[in-house]
C-alpha cells in the first residue's frame, strides 16, 4: 500500500532536548489525520520535519519524497498553513493571488475567487487591513484552490472566535476533502475537529501516545458514568481514568465487555477531549 | 522562468517605495529645483541683468565648451540618482531575507513551490538590475523633462534652444554609460551584496548592526596590532575598503577641463573630486579595467562563499 506519510524512528533534536523521539507513522491517503499532543509534545516538529522546513533524523517519505531534500518540488503536493497570520501583511490580495498563481502550477484562480466571494475580504485589501478571522479566511481560500495530494494545518485557527473556526471546518470537509486527498491538523481545540477526522494520533513527549482510525476508537473505548455506590465494581473492571462530575463517577473503559459495563451505569462514546486527558495524564485526573 | 519573474514582481511589490517612489521624488526634486532657479534668476546676485542675456552670453561661447557642458550636465543629473541608489540597494538587501523572518510570512513563502535558491537568485536580481534599471529610467526622464523645460525657456525668450544645446550633448552616450556603470558597479560590489544578504539570513535582530560591527571591529583590531608592532599605520582592513569603494565603477564627478575659458570643473561639487589614483567610470574601457581585475576575482571569489552561506541558512531559517 502507498503511504502519503511514511517515517521510521523520526527523531528531531534540538541543542539539547529531543522533541520528537523516534516516532514511526504510516498514513494513507484520503484520511484526516488529527495531530493532538500538549504544547511542546513535538506536534510541530513532527509537521516541520514532513514539510521539510526542518531537518531530521531517520527515514521519512513524503508522497515517495524525501522532504529534506525535494523541498521545491515537494511544494507542488504539499500545501500548508503553519499557524495563523502568516500571510505578508504588505500585500494586496490581488497581487498574493497573482504571485500564488503564477508560482503554484495547480492553483485555480476561479476557485479562489469564487471562496472568497462568500467573505468580506475584497480584491484590493492589504492584508494588514483584514481582521485575524478573514486573514484566515483568505488563506484557506488560497490553500484550497490547489490541488494538492496532502494538506498540513498547524493551529489553522489558533485565536479566531467559534463562528470563524466553525465556518473553517465546515469549508474544509465540504469544499475540499475527498478521497484523493490526505489532511493533517494539529489543535488544541479537539472537540471541534472530533466529528470530522477519520484518524486520531496523540503524541507526547515526542513520542506517539495513541494512533488509530475514529472507528477503532469507538470500537475500543467507553464512557461509563455511575452513581458513587457503583463506583468501587466500576474499578473492579480496570478502568484506564477516573473523573467525578456533579456526584457522579466517570471512568474510561479500553476493550472492556459494554453488556458488562452496562449493567453499572449509563454508557456513552467518550469525547476525543476526555481521551486525550485520560491518555496523556495516565490514570485518575 | 514565469516563477523568477514571479517571485522579481513580488520583490517590486513590497518594496515600491524605495524602488520607484525614491527614484521619483529625486527626478521630482531635481526639477523643481530646477523651476525655482529658473523663476528666481533675477533675485540671484549675479553678473547677467536677466536670463535672456545669460542666454545671448552662452550662445557666443565655442560650440566645443558648449557640447562639454552639456555632456557634463547629462553625466552629473544621474550622480544624485547613483548615491541613493547605493544607499536603497544596501537597505533593501539587509531587510531581503531578514523581514519575512520577522513577521513570519516566511513560512507562507516556504509553502510555495519555489526553491530557496530562486528566491534569493530573485532578490540578488532585484538588487543588481531591477533598481539601477528603474533608476535609470526615471533619470533618463528626467533629464529629457529638463531639457523640454529648458527649451520652453530659451524660446520663451526667443533663442534656439537646437543650437543652443540640444544638438550638443548628445544625450545617448551619457545615458548608456550611466546604465552601463549601473551594471558594472552591480557586479563590482558583488562581494558586499553578498555579505549584506548574508547577514540579512543571518541576524536575529537588528542587521545593520550585524552588517556593520563585524568589519568594524576587525578592522579596529588590525589598526591597533599594526600600530602596536610598528608604530605607522599601513594598508589595513579600511584600506582595503576605502580603496574598494574609491575604485567603483559608477561615475560620481565629472571633470571638464575647461582652464583657457575660466569655467572650472562642474563635477567638483557634487562627487568625489577626480584625483590621479583613480579615474571614474567615465568611460567604458575604465568598467572593463575594473570587472576583468585580480581584485574583482577575489571579490567574486569572497562573494561566492558568502553566497553560499546565505542559501545555507536561508534552508534552516524555519528550523525553530
Amino acid at each position: 500500500m502507498n503511504y502519503v506519510i511514511e517515517a521510521q524512528g523520526l527523531t528531531k533534536r534540538y541543542k539539547s532536548t529531543i522533541a520528537v523521539d523516534n516516532i514511526d507513522l504510516k498514513i494513507p491517503a484520503g484520511r484526516i489525520v488529527g495531530l493532538i499532543g500538549p504544547n511542546g509534545a513535538g506536534k510541530t516538529s513532527a509537521l516541520k520535519a514532513i514539510l521539510g522546513l526542518a531537518n531530521y533524523e531517520g527515514k521519512l517519505s513524503v508522497l515517495g519524497k524525501d522532504p529534506s531534500k525535494d523541498r521545491a518540488a515537494l511544494r507542488e503536493d504539499v500545501c500548508f498553513i503553519a499557524d495563523v497570520a502568516v500571510l505578508p501583511r504588505w500585500i494586496r490580495v490581488w497581487q498574493l493571488i497573482d504571485l500564488t498563481e503564477d508560482i503554484h502550477p495547480k492553483f485555480s484562480r476561479e476557485k479562489c475567487l469564487q471562496y472568497l466571494s462568500s467573505t468580506k475580504v475584497t480584491l484590493n485589501h492589504k492584508v494588514k487591513q483584514l481582521s485575524k478571522g478573514m486573514v484566515a479566511q483568505l488563506h484557506l481560500a488560497i490553500v484550497m484552490s490547489i490541488d494538492v495530494k496532502l494538506l498540513v494545518l498547524d493551529e489553522p485557527t489558533l485565536g479566531l472566535d467559534i463562528l470563524f473556526r466553525k465556518q473553517f471546518y465546515t469549508n474544509l470537509l465540504n469544499d475540499y476533502f475527498d478521497e484523493e486527498r490526505t489532511i493533517l491538523i494539529t489543535t488544541h481545540q479537539v472537540e471541534e475537529i472530533e466529528h470530522i477526522l477519520s484518524d486520531l494520533i496523540f503524541i507526547q513527549d515526542g513520542r506517539i501516545a495513541l494512533d488509530a482510525t475514529m472507528d477503532d476508537i469507538h470500537q475500543a473505548f467507553s464512557e461509563l458514568m455511575v452513581s458513587p455506590d457503583k463506583a468501587a465494581a466500576a474499578r473492579e473492571l480496570n478502568p484506564i481514568n477516573e473523573r467525578e462530575l456533579f456526584g457522579r463517577h466517570i471512568f474510561l473503559f479500553k476493550n472492556a465487555n459494554r453488556e458488562q459495563l452496562k449493567e453499572l451505569g449509563e454508557l456513552r462514546t467518550p469525547g476525543v477531549a476526555d481521551l486525550f486527558v485520560a491518555t496523556m495524564t495516565g490514570g485518575q485526573s | 522562468m514565469n516563477r523568477l519573474m514571479a517571485l522579481i514582481k513580488r520583490e517590486f511589490w513590497e518594496n515600491k517605495g524605495a524602488l520607484r517612489t525614491t527614484p521619483l521624488v529625486i527626478g521630482g526634486l531635481h526639477l523643481a529645483a530646477v523651476v525655482m532657479a529658473l523663476v528666481t534668476f533675477n533675485h540671484f546676485d549675479n553678473e547677467f541683468q536677466s536670463l535672456k542675456e545669460l542666454l545671448r552670453f552662452v550662445a557666443q561661447q565655442d560650440v566645443d565648451l558648449r557640447s562639454k557642458i552639456a555632456y557634463g550636465v547629462s553625466l552629473e543629473m544621474s550622480v544624485m540618482f547613483t548615491m541613493v541608489l547605493a544607499f536603497v540597494v544596501f537597505f533593501y538587501l539587509l531587510g531581503s531575507l531578514y523581514d519575512d523572518r520577522k513577521d513570519r510570512s516566511i513560512l507562507f513563502w516556504k509553502s510555495l513551490p519555489a526553491s530557496d535558491t530562486l528566491t534569493i537568485a530573485s532578490k540578488l536580481f532585484t538588487a543588481m538590475f531591477l533598481a539601477p534599471l528603474i533608476f535609470w529610467v526615471v533619470y533618463v526622464l528626467t533629464h529629457i523633462l529638463f531639457m523640454a523645460i529648458l527649451s520652453v525657456v530659451v524660446i520663451a525668450l526667443g533663442e534656439n534652444p537646437w543650437t543652443l544645446f540640444i544638438s550638443l550633448g548628445n544625450p545617448f552616450e551619457a545615458w548608456s554609460l550611466t546604465l552601463a556603470s549601473y551594471f558594472a558597479q552591480s557586479i563590482w560590489a558583488l562581494p558586499l551584496y553578498g555579505w549584506l544578504m548574508l547577514v540579512s539570513a543571518f541576524a536575529p535582530r537588528i542587521p545593520l548592526l550585524f552588517a556593520i560591527l563585524p568589519p568594524v571591529i576587525l578592522g579596529v583590531l588590525e589598526l591597533w596590532m599594526d600600530f602596536l608592532k610598528t608604530f605607522t599605520i599601513n594598508d589595513n582592513l579600511f584600506g582595503l575598503f576605502g580603496h574598494w569603494f574609491a575604485n567603483s565603477p559608477v561615475i560620481l564627478s565629472i571633470d571638464i577641463n575647461t582652464d583657457d575659458t575660466g569655467v572650472e570643473s562642474i563635477g567638483a561639487g557634487l562627487g568625489v573630486p577626480l584625483t590621479g589614483e583613480y579615474d571614474h567610470a567615465v568611460t567604458v574601457s575604465n568598467m572593463l579595467d575594473r570587472l576583468f581585475s585580480t581584485d574583482m576575482l577575489i571579490g567574486l571569489a569572497i562573494a561566492a562563499v558568502f553566497f553560499a552561506g546565505t542559501l545555507w541558512l536561508r534552508r534552516r531559517a524555519t528550523e525553530s
